[in-house]
Formats: structure tokens, C-alpha cells, sequence
């Protein structure tokens, strides 16, 4: 029967390859929510004897909690709260100059020079996270971070409220949240630069315009104008940043100093969720531990989902709120 | 009337060869313009005021002076060797084909070009007598005498009230009652207080077409300016709302003197009292020159120069 | 209109008359936060400069031939290189690229062409959600998938994690790019008769290859660089050599295929990898090599980078003299 079909049904068939070809291409396009699903069922289906065995438990914050593959005792507290200590001690402080940074590109910088910045605020983005690492233990950490946690520590180590987070002392490696927080800020910082730089270039010239027109100055114009007007994706750019922060594994696994005790302090080594899954989980055995980890994965995934879909809502509010009139 | 227009356009022939004429400009507020305060008192006093003393004709000021002014981007020149006066407390339009650099020129006027990089102009364009170009100028100071009404509605993603005390805020202006008095005169200044009186604190981008222009008016007005530079501010609005433009471009010349670029000729019949065409030289370099300037019903009836009567009667290209 | 009493427009004339006297402070504000936001920038900048000198300079005293050609010695001895992660790098980033350009080509083709559909907003947005998903989750899931089926780490696996840490990219920036292309450029295509397929493989990728070319390019340059989701996949292997395998291969009689498959079955280390693992040894040899280890990565990306946004840059200035 094959043999009867013409070369001119087989085309209408295929409809000249346009069938086959449809169907390839809308399959592909299919991975990439299949993907999402997948990852987020699996890490589900993989924590469920974890989940079972220890509830919400897990996730109860505490501050002497334990972590006992041996005993297969586990609770995710101190690595939940390592990992939104730095994230966010990292995002306040990575926040004014990521600020600064996109206002001089957008807005101040020369022609001549936006080019080149951008391009180092790229590069800076590219350098894999295990060079911060090196760099970080054997630079950054004796020699800004050590002397900065002593400082901070003789400082506010003694206030009644505030030093719970400023306890010492500091490690003589520099091992720290804080070494861990100055390391992701410095790494968020070109996400988040970017992003806001283009959020300010989205805003109508006209904004600009109104406001020079009425006697503002530049600074008056950026801040009171373009400022709110992109504020949205402005938030966007700092809760993509935050969400980096929260995923970011090599760089802080090796500057944190991996440890679990039960303290708050900035100063302190800590762990995040992220640095344990990378340290444990190739050697975890028992099935316990293995999914506990999973389970961890599963909180972080969540985290940074929602954080992600959160960010690009706000971040595509703003480009849409004038898609033809955009300077650029 | 007629005898102002004589020596009016005596001088506006003149003009090419001659740039001083001390009998019509008025100095006398810039003479020491170094000291601060005739300065300040150069722009509280609103022209209108000065013009309830002296009702007659003859003493019409100019409220600027663009002398032999010519801009260039990089390479390319977008106006050549224009000079016109601009009459206090009158209406002047700026008409002519697009791209013939109207919009620059008046753009020009508050130093709006300043924006644009690679931007070099020559000649001087008085404000009061005083360069605006000169260096060391305030630009901002300048961007506050003279205001500026866009082509498309440009009102802050802010409430009504907030948009119209924008500007004085600036200022250092915080007191809530004295706020409150600009923000109604600026609105009633625009007639627009009576549609948006009970909802000052809502979206100013919720309102109409129209009435987003007529906000932008209102928050032009809110800083006092002396003059008011309208870039085709009815080319994106309904016929309507083009008339109640038309009408407040009417009722705010007793105190503004107001520019306006349109490509709209009986826009720029109806409203204006004097009217310049602007074309380019040739289709080549594409730069701006000033054809003729004079009162409007002149231009428009009985224009001097050929290529103006071309337009004026639809003849053009 | 509303007439205003003279003396409430002179209050605010007066007011405003007050609030000139501000003026110079704004102006002064305006300046000092200008240069602020400057400085700010240089501050954001200046680990870039710090780093890069430090990798250059640490890296650049150890670097030796001997460091790309010569397998790892053991620990304690002096010299040896990192041919096993160089050769693991390769495989790694190629194996990711191959698994992934075809259907995230297909995808951004979709994605593109129906921008409105609920599959292409799906596209889009699960494109940049997935960009952000850590790279470390990417490898739990790989593991999952990959080596708890396998029983074993493989190159496989960790080619197949880096292929969706690049996927998103790719298919980002090819879809940005086949939106540039000029919508007449398929229609007079598509007029003459040519099938869709045809039309898009011949005309529109065609004319966006450059920019698509750029993706791929830094997506491989992003994964050469990825660390986390090979920890457990490609798990690390200091014995592993290409050459060895080839050749113990080919005395064995073994196909292609045979030879193609050993290489990906086994576990495989990545100059990243490298890097971490030594970086945390307490041998100052393990330590200088690791920064030699940087050095090289750090070239590799660098020149990826900046190469490939050079040619593109040329490219496009080109096409927009034309």
C-alpha cells in the first residue's frame, strides 16, 4: 500500500515537511515547562520519606537545632536562616551601589564610557563563582573581612538588641555570614545594576523631558521622577538579585565556614542551604539524610521560584507600560 | 495697531543685516543684570502687570530675541542664522513642513536641545535681554522662566495635586496651604479645576487625552514661568479637546507670552497673533531656515515671499 | 475663571521670590550626587580589577606547560598539571551545548512566532524562571534523573545538567534575535513557495546567526565556568584521560561507538571542579595549582566574552552601514 502513495500525497501528507516540522518545534517548546514541572515534582517525590518522617518539624525555627546523619536527626533551621541572613544582609548591601551604578549608566554616563562599564559589569557577571571563592579565602577574607568583623564586633558586639548579631569573635580566617554576605553582594550586584539600568532606560524620554521643563535639576529628575516611576521593576531587579543570592552555592561554600551552631550572629560562621546540599549530598548514604537534603532543595526551589516569577512580573509591568515610547 | 505693525515690520526686514535695536528692545530690567535682585524682580512681575500700566501698542516688549542663531548636530545643521523676535503677551506660532527643525527651535528657546549630545549652537538668544547661551547661565533657572507643553500628554505616573506641586516643590515650596493655592490656580489657570476639583489626589494618567494636556498646562503654569513653548500640543487629541487648548492658549496670553509649533496652519490662523515659516534651505543639507515672520493675518493673507504663499495656500511640495 | 485677589498672588510670588535662595544648594546637590552615583559605579567595578589581578598575578607563577599537559601527581609531590579537567571541560561544555542548541533553537523559533500563545508566554516566562533556578537544584534534579538510573556518575549526567544551566540563555537570545530579523525577509521567502521549515532554517536563522552564534557562545562560556551542578553528576575522576581511552580502545578493537561511549560513561573532572577541590587542600602545591587552575578559566571566559560581544558588535555596525 505504501508503494501506491504519489510523491504528491506524501507531500500533502507532511504538507511538505511543515507537519513533521511543527510538531518538532512546538515539542521543544514543551521542555522548557516539562522542565519546571519535573524538577520541582521530583524534588517532591524524592523528599517524601523525609517529609513523612519529621513534618513540619523540619522546619521549625530554633536555635539549638541539629543536623545528625548518625542519629538521623534533622532540621533545616540553621540553614534556612544562614541562607536569608546573607541573601538579604547581601542585598542591603549591594543595594546602594547597584543603584548608583545603573543611575551613572543610564543616565549620567558619557556615550563614550557606557559601552565599556557595561561591559565590565557583564564580565564581572561571568567570573564563575568558584574564582570569587578562591579569591574570597585567600584575599578578601584576611583582608577586608577580618578587620571589618572586628571592627563591627567592637562596635556593636555590646548593644543590647542589635549585638545578637554582632557576637564574636571573629574567625582568624575570616570565615563568616558576613564574609559569605560581602562575597554575594559583591556577585549580585552586577545582576542587579543591570536589570535597573534597563528599567531606566524603558522610561519614556518625555518623563525626562516634563521634568527638566519644569526647572528640576539632573539628580531631581533621577530621583523624583524616573525613580518612581520605575520603582516596580526597579523592586524586580532587587528581588532577582536576592533570588541569585539565595541559590549562589560555590562562592559561599567556601567562605562561610560551614558550621552549625546556634548562634545569629553575622559574624560567625554559618551555613546556607545551598553550601550544605554541595557538601553532604554526594557522600549522604542513608536514605534519610539523602532526602532531608532533597527536602532542603525543595524549600530553596521554592524560594527562588517564587522570588523569580515575583521579579519578572514586576520587571515586564514596567516595560510594558510604554512599549513605544522607550528611549531606546 | 497698524503703525506698531509698520515699525514691526520695518525691523523684521532689518533683521538680516542689523541685530541691535535698542529703541524697541526694552533693557531696563537687565541693564544690571550681575545684581540679584533686579533679576528676581525681572521674573516676579509678571508681564501682564507691566503691561496694565502702559496699555498702548508702542510699548509691547520683547520677551525674547533669537539673533542669528544656528544648531548644529555633530556635523549636520539643523538652523541657520535665525533671528525673530518674540512679543510679550501674544500668541506666536511656528509653522512649516516637518523636519524643516521648528520643533529645535523652539526647543532652543529653554535650552531643551541641551539634552541631545553633540549639540553646538552659534548666536544668542535674549531672554529679557540677558543670553541665555552665555556661559555660566543656569540652565535650570532658565527651563523655569520658560516652560514647555510636550506633543504627547507627559504627565507623571502621579496624582493630579502631586503633579501640579512637582514643580514648586522643587523650590523648597512644603507649605501644605500655599501648595494648595497653586495647585487650584494652576488648575483653574487651565480650566481644568471644575472636572478634577474632587479627585486632585487620583492618577493624573487616568484622565483623558485632553485633560492630560491641560494637567501638563497647569503643572507648566505652577512655576510661574514668563513664557510657555507648546510643541504641536493638540497633534494628539480630538478636535474637542484641541478647541478647549485653543481657547485656554487664548485666555492665558494676558499674563504668558506663549510659542507654539503646530503643522496645523488654521490652527496656527486661529490662535496666533504673529506667525513664522520655517522651511528647509534645500532638500540636500536639510537645515532650518527662518522664510517670514510677521503678524498673522499678514503672513497668511499676504505673505512677502513666494515659497510662503505656496504653503500658507497648500501649494507646497 | 476663578480672579485671585492681589494679595494671595502675592504670597506666592513671594514665596517663590524665598525659594530662590535655594538654588545654589540644589545645584550643589545635584553635582555631589552626580559624582556619588561615579564613585558608586567604580566601587561596583573594582572587585572585577582586584580579582583579575590577583588570577594573573597568582595564577601566572605557577602556569607552565607542564600545567595543561601532565595528569595530576599525588598529593604532597611537586608539579603535575590538570590535563584530565581541561579534557573534562571540553567534553563537559561540548556534550552541554550539543544537548542543548537543537531544542532550545526549536523552542525560541516557537516562541517567537507565537509570542501570544499560552505555550509561548509559557516559554518566555519559564525560560527566565529556569535561568534563575540554582544551579545546584539543576544538579540535585540531574541526579534524580541521570545517575540514580545509570547507577553510576557519568559525564553524561553532567553534560545533560550543564545543557539546561545553558538552555534558557539560548533560547532567550535567539528568540530576541529572529524577532529583529526583518518580517519581510520570511514573507518573500514563504511567497515564493518555500516550506515553513525551509523558510526558517535557510532565511531567518540565517539572517540572525549572528546574534544566535553570541548566545551560544556565552551560554558555553557561562557553563564552562559552572561548578555546583557537577558535584554530583560528573562527581570529578583524576584519572581520567582521553588519550588513554582512545588508545586502550583501539588495541582492544573496540568501535567508535564502544570508544565514544567509555568517554561518557565515566565520571569526569572540570577545571572548576578542579579548582574547588584543590582550593580546599591543605598543600600549598594543591593551592598555587588551583590558581593556575583560575588563571585558566578565567582566560577562557573572559576571552569567550569579550570576543564574541567584539565580533558581534562589528557585525551589527556593519549591517547598520549598509
Amino acid at each position: 500500500m505504501h508503494r501506491n502513495l504519489s510523491s504528491s500525497q506524501i507531500q500533502r501528507l507532511f504538507q511538505h515537511g511543515d507537519r513533521p516540522w511543527n510538531i518538532g518545534v512546538i515539542a521543544a517548546a514543551l521542555i522548557v515547562p516539562a522542565l519546571m514541572l519535573a524538577i520541582g515534582w521530583m524534588l517532591w517525590r524524592d523528599s517524601a520519606a523525609a517529609r513523612l518522617a519529621y513534618g513540619w518539624n523540619f522546619l521549625t525555627p530554633t536555635l539549638n537545632a541539629s543536623w545528625n546523619p548518625v542519629a538521623d536527626e534533622f532540621q533545616a533551621w540553621p540553614f534556612i536562616y544562614g541562607t536569608m541572613l546573607t541573601s538579604i544582609t547581601a542585598l542591603i548591601l549591594s543595594l546602594p551601589v547597584s543603584l548608583g551604578a545603573a543611575i551613572f549608566l543610564a543616565e549620567i554616563s558619557p556615550n563614550w564610557l557606557y559601552q565599556p562599564l557595561s561591559w565590565m559589569a557583564e564580565l564581572l557577571a561571568a567570573i564563575p563563582s568558584v574564582i570569587y571563592g578562591l579569591w574570597g579565602i585567600f584575599i578578601f577574607l584576611p583582608k577586608v573581612v577580618t578587620p571589618i568583623g572586628n571592627a563591627l564586633f567592637l562596635m556593636l558586639g555590646s548593644t543590647p538588641w542589635l549585638g545578637k548579631f554582632f557576637e564574636g569573635p571573629v574567625p582568624v580566617s575570616g570565615s563568616s555570614r558576613l564574609a559569605a554576605s560581602l562575597i554575594l553582594a559583591i556577585m549580585i550586584t552586577p545582576t542587579i545594576a543591570a536589570v535597573t539600568r534597563d528599567v531606566f532606560l524603558a522610561i519614556p524620554i518625555t518623563q525626562r523631558e516634563a521634568s527638566l521643563a519644569l526647572g528640576a535639576t539632573h539628580w531631581e529628575t533621577i530621583w523624583q521622577v524616573l525613580f518612581p516611576y520605575g520603582l516596580s521593576g526597579i523592586l524586580g531587579a532587587v528581588i532577582l538579585g536576592l533570588g541569585r543570592a539565595l541559590g549562589e552555592t560555590m562562592a559561599v561554600t567556601m567562605v562561610i565556614g560551614n558550621s552549625i551552631e546556634g548562634s545569629l550572629s553575622l559574624l560567625r560562621p554559618g551555613y546556607t542551604m545551598s553550601s550544605l546540599i554541595a557538601n553532604e549530598f554526594a557522600e549522604a548514604t542513608g536514605i534519610l539524610h539523602s532526602q532531608a537534603l532533597i527536602e532542603i532543595g525543595l524549600i530553596l526551589f521554592i524560594m527562588t521560584l517564587i522570588l523569580n516569577m515575583a521579579a519578572r512580573y514586576l520587571v515586564w509591568r514596567v516595560a510594558r507600560r510604554n512599549p513605544q515610547e522607550a528611549r531606546t | 495697531m497698524d503703525m506698531f505693525l509698520d515699525t514691526f515690520l520695518l525691523d523684521f526686514q532689518n533683521r538680516n543685516s542689523h541685530h541691535n535695536f535698542p529703541s524697541l528692545i526694552d533693557y531696563s530690567v537687565t541693564e544690571t543684570a550681575e545684581e540679584d535682585k533686579t533679576k528676581k524682580v525681572s521674573f516676579l512681575v509678571p508681564a501682564s502687570q507691566i503691561d496694565s500700566f502702559t496699555p498702548s501698542p508702542q510699548d509691547t516688549k520683547y520677551k525674547a530675541s533669537i539673533l542669528n542663531f544656528s544648531l548644529f548636530y555633530g556635523k549636520f545643521q539643523a538652523l541657520r542664522n535665525i533671528s525673530m523676535d518674540i512679543m510679550a503677551n501674544k500668541i506666536t506660532a511656528i509653522i512649516g513642513p516637518s523636519g524643516c527643525g521648528k520643533s529645535t527651535l523652539l526647543r532652543s528657546l529653554n535650552r531643551m536641545n541641551d539634552l541631545v549630545p553633540n549639540i553646538r549652537i552659534q548666536g544668542q538668544i535674549l531672554l529679557e535681554g540677558e543670553n541665555i547661551y552665555a556661559p555660566g547661565v543656569d540652565i535650570v533657572g532658565v527651563r523655569r522662566r520658560v516652560g514647555m507643553v510636550f506633543q504627547r500628554p507627559n504627565p507623571f505616573p502621579k496624582s493630579i495635586y502631586d503633579n501640579i506641586a512637582y514643580g514648586p516643590r522643587l523650590y523648597g515650596m512644603r507649605r501644605r496651604a500655599l501648595l494648595d493655592e497653586i495647585v487650584e490656580r494652576s488648575l483653574q489657570q487651565a480650566a481644568l479645576w471644575d472636572e478634577v476639583k474632587d479627585k486632585l489626589h487620583h492618577s493624573g494618567m487616568a484622565l483623558s487625552g485632553g485633560q492630560q494636556q491641560r494637567l501638563c498646562i497647569a503643572r507648566a503654569l505652577a512655576v510661574q514661568p514668563e513664557m510657555i513653548l507648546m510643541d504641536e500640543p493638540a497633534s494628539a487629541l480630538d478636535p474637542v479637546a484641541t478647541l478647549k487648548i485653543e481657547e485656554l492658549m487664548q485666555s492665558l496670553k494676558s499674563e504668558y507670552t506663549i510659542v507654539i509649533v503646530t503643522h496645523n496652519m488654521q490652527q496656527a490662523a486661529r490662535v496666533s497673533d504673529y506667525t513664522a515659516f520655517m522651511m528647509i534651505d534645500n532638500p540636500q543639507n536639510r537645515t532650518g531656515v527662518l522664510v517670514e515672520y510677521g503678524p498673522t493675518a499678514q503672513v497668511f493673507t499676504n505673505p512677502q515671499n513666494k515659497q510662503t504663499e505656496d504653503y500658507v495656500t497648500g501649494r507646497f511640495g | 475663571m476663578t480672579q485671585f485677589s492681589q494679595s494671595r498672588l502675592d504670597s506666592i510670588d513671594i514665596a517663590f521670590y524665598h525659594t530662590r535662595l535655594s538654588y545654589n544648594r540644589r545645584k550643589i546637590t545635584n553635582q555631589i550626587m552626580l559624582i556619588f552615583t561615579g564613585i558608586l559605579t567604580s566601587l561596583a567595578l573594582l572587585p572585577l580589577v582586584w580579582i583579575i589581578s590577583y588570577v594573573v598575578y597568582k595564577g601566572g607563577q605557577y602556569l607552565s606547560l607542564d600545567f595543561f599537559t601532565q595528569m595530576p601527581k599525588p598529593l604532597g609531590m611537586e608539579g603535575g598539571g590538570v590535563l584530565h579537567a581541561i579534557e573534562g571541560t571540553i567534553i563537559l561544555t561540548v556534550l552541554g551545548g550539543v544537548i542543548a542548541i537543537p531544542p532550545a533553537l526549536l523552542a525560541a523559533i516557537y516562541a517567537a512566532y507565537h509570542s501570544n500563545t499560552i505555550l509561548g508566554i509559557a516559554v518566555r516566562f519559564g525560560t527566565d524562571v529556569l535561568s534563575g533556578v540554582p544551579s545546584i537544584i539543576v544538579g540535585l534534579f540531574v541526579y534524580a534523573l541521570v545517575v540514580k538510573n545509570q547507577g553510576h556518575y557519568s559525564a553524561l549526567a553532567g553534560g545533560i545538567a550543564l545543557a539546561i544551566i545553558i538552555f534558557p540563555t539560548i533560547v532567550r537570545t535567539t528568540e530576541e534575535m529572529i524577532k529583529l530579523t526583518p518580517r519581510t525577509l520570511r514573507e518573500g521567502s514563504l511567497a515564493l513557495g518555500a516550506p515553513e521549515w525551509k523558510t526558517t532554517l535557510s532565511v531567518t536563522l540565517v539572517a540572525a546567526a549572528n546574534g544566535i552564534v553570541t548566545g551560544i557562545l556565552l551560554g558555553l562560556a557561562r557553563a564552562s565556568g559552572e561548578t555546583a551542578p557537577l558535584l554530583f553528576t560528573a562527581l570529578g575522576n583524576e584519572n581520567y584521560e582521553i588519550g588513554k581511552i582512545i588508545s586502550s580502545g583501539v588495541a582492544n578493537r573496540q568501535g567508535l561507538l564502544a570508544i565514544l561511549n567509555r568517554i561518557f560513561e565515566q565520571p569526569v573532572d572540570s577545571l572548576p571542579l578542579t579548582l574547588w577541590k584543590y582550593a580546599q587542600q591543605p598543600y600549598p602545591e594543591r593551592i598555587s595549582q588551583s590558581w593556575a587552575a583560575a588563571l585558566v578559566l578565567m582566560i577562557l571566559i573572559l576571552v569567550l566574552n569579550i570576543a564574541t560581544r567584539i565580533w558581534l558588535q562589528r557585525r551589527m555596525s556593519r549591517l547598520q552601514g549598509r
